[in-house]
């Protein structure tokens, strides 16, 4: 799968990538699928719910186990992925282009909340 | 400091995601938990198991002894055969399961898990006072591979195996060259065989296996897919389904356990009590009615309160469903076809109880 460009990554491994119309697009990066294995079951929120920096709003679930997943900032959920809930296992082709999870309208202080996610090339280095 | 096995390096030069399990570093996958499950079920597959427990007991009171601390009745063992059995407390609670083997007049294999060698050796110990026995905890000596699926008995006879073996048997055979105990048994629902060898052989063997495998679609199986395959199979793991505080009888292993052994062993009161009356609890299959996956430690609800708990759950590649066992009350109204709830992330989940195995074997071997 191909890396978008001038994404941000989280340390529980979410990715947040500016759509560039005060929209941003949130998903797993390529390192958390590839550890989870085979993605078996997604569930994720309902449009419009408000979550803060760090709360718990969707779950994946590989074979052997199910994981939470983060939000990387606080935001306004105003688009889900369906067709990554009907067909989780392409998140493992792709969770960027096809697995991403939600788009949100960020409701905090986007850029103090970005403070503590790294670019991709930073993330990949703290993995090693 | 987590153990390793002698194929380890095997594993890491296959890029498998290594993992700890009960201590040791072990791979739960190479490529993908399902297409590994799928290739044992349609194929075959090798496994490293090294890291389960060989003990031996030999020694005039060694039938005496055994029948002391199983409910089975291993007088009735024959030379070169096997008996699945559970190694119980004084109040009836399981220690571990085994496979009990007979190598030999007055000498007996008992394979354990990994998870529960010391504590099985400790218990296995303190019962032996008083009787002239052999206790010889040998497992950092063996390596132990099993080789599973629909094509493991063609892959054996092309290894070099020349006798046929009926199921639950175990014989010193030669594979590859290599002298090694072959039984044929495993913990996959598929047919299959286990090699026991000293520790020296068993990269070589490794290597061998899945050479001669190639024409087979042999892929090697990690912890991921075990855990999968052993439960479509509805195969009790040590830890999630089994505990010291619950029975045989409860865990749904009464028929492993003869009604008319008259020697008493551990636990025998309540075992027989339980019998005729049930436990307090019983374990089900459970098949979840929606996209949902039930997991360890999930409770579930009857009627909306709460009669029992998850003990293993995961998706069934083979069904393309999501199965689970668990334990409920022994109440008669919660039978195959009730409908029970499974409370998941705090919502409730419709779950049928479903009959076990999950899964048939479809190559069935002779007993």
């Amino acid at each position: 799968m191909s890396i978008p460009e001038n994404i941000l990554c989280s340390k529980s491994h979410e990715f947040l990538y500016d759509n560039g119309d005060n929209t941003f697009t949130i998903g797993l990066t390529d390192y958390a699928v590839e550890q989870l294995g085979d993605i078996v079951f997604l569930e994720l929120p309902e449009e419009g719910m408000d979550f803060k920096k760090g709360d718990t709003f969707a779950t994946v679930e590989s074979v052997k186990a199910a994981s939470e997943i983060y939000m990387p900032v606080s935001g306004k959920i105003i688009n889900v992925n369906t067709s990554a809930v009907e067909t989780p296992e392409i998140l493992n082709e792709d969770s960027y282009e096809k697995g991403w999870l939600v788009r949100i309208e960020p409701t905090g202080d986007i850029e103090s909340e970005q403070a503590d996610l790294l670019e991709y090339e930073d993330y990949k280095e703290e993995l090693e | 400091m987590t153990k390793e096995t002698f194929l380890h390096d095997k594993h890491t030069a296959l890029k498998a995601r290594m993992v700890d399990f009960a201590g040791w570093e072990m791979p739960v996958q190479y490529t993908s938990i399902i297409e590994e499950h799928n290739t044992v079920r349609e194929n075959v597959g090798l496994f490293d198991v090294s890291h389960m427990g060989e003990v031996f007991v030999s020694g005039k009171d060694s039938v005496e002894f055994l029948n002391k601390i199983v409910p089975q009745d291993i007088s009735k063992l024959a030379y070169e055969k096997a008996v699945y059995c559970q190694l119980t407390n004084k109040n009836g609670g399981l220690i571990d399961d085994l496979i009990i083997y007979k190598l030999g007049i007055l000498e007996y294999l008992v394979i354990c898990n990994a998870s529960r060698i010391d504590e099985d050796v400790n218990w296995i110990v303190r019962n032996s006072k008083g009787f002239d026995v052999k206790i010889d905890n040998r497992s950092h000596e063996y390596s132990l591979l099993a080789v599973q699926g629909p094509k493991a008995d063609e892959l054996m006879r092309k290894l070099g195996l020349t006798t046929h073996q009926d199921s639950f048997t175990i014989k010193p055979v030669e594979i590859a060259g290599i002298k090694v105990l072959v039984s044929r048994t495993g913990y996959t629902g598929e047919d299959g065989y286990e090699i026991l060898t000293e520790n020296k052989n068993a990269e070589f063997l490794w290597d061998k296996i899945l050479e001669e495998g190639q024409i087979f679609g042999i892929k090697p199986i990690g912890l991921g897919a075990r855990d999968t395959l052993r439960l479509e199979a509805a195969l009790h793991l040590y830890g999630n389904d089994l505990d010291e505080n619950t029975t045989p009888v409860e865990a749904g292993l009464s028929w492993s356990i003869p009604k008319d052994k008259k020697e008493y062993y551990n636990g025998k009161e309540v075992i027989e009590q339980q019998l005729k009356e049930g436990g307090r609890k019983k374990l089900v299959g459970i098949k979840m009615l929606d996209k949902s996956i039930a997991r360890h430690g999930y409770d579930v609800y009857y009627k909306g309160e709460k009669t029992g708990v998850i003990t293993s759950g995961a998706p069934s590649p083979i069904l393309g469903a999501n199965i689970a066992l668990a334990y409920v009350n022994n109440n008669d109204e919660i039978c195959t076809g009730t409908i029970v709830q499974v409370m998941i992330r705090e919502k409730f989940h419709d779950a049928e109880i479903i009959k076990r195995p999950f899964v048939q074997k479809r190559n069935r071997v002779k007993f």
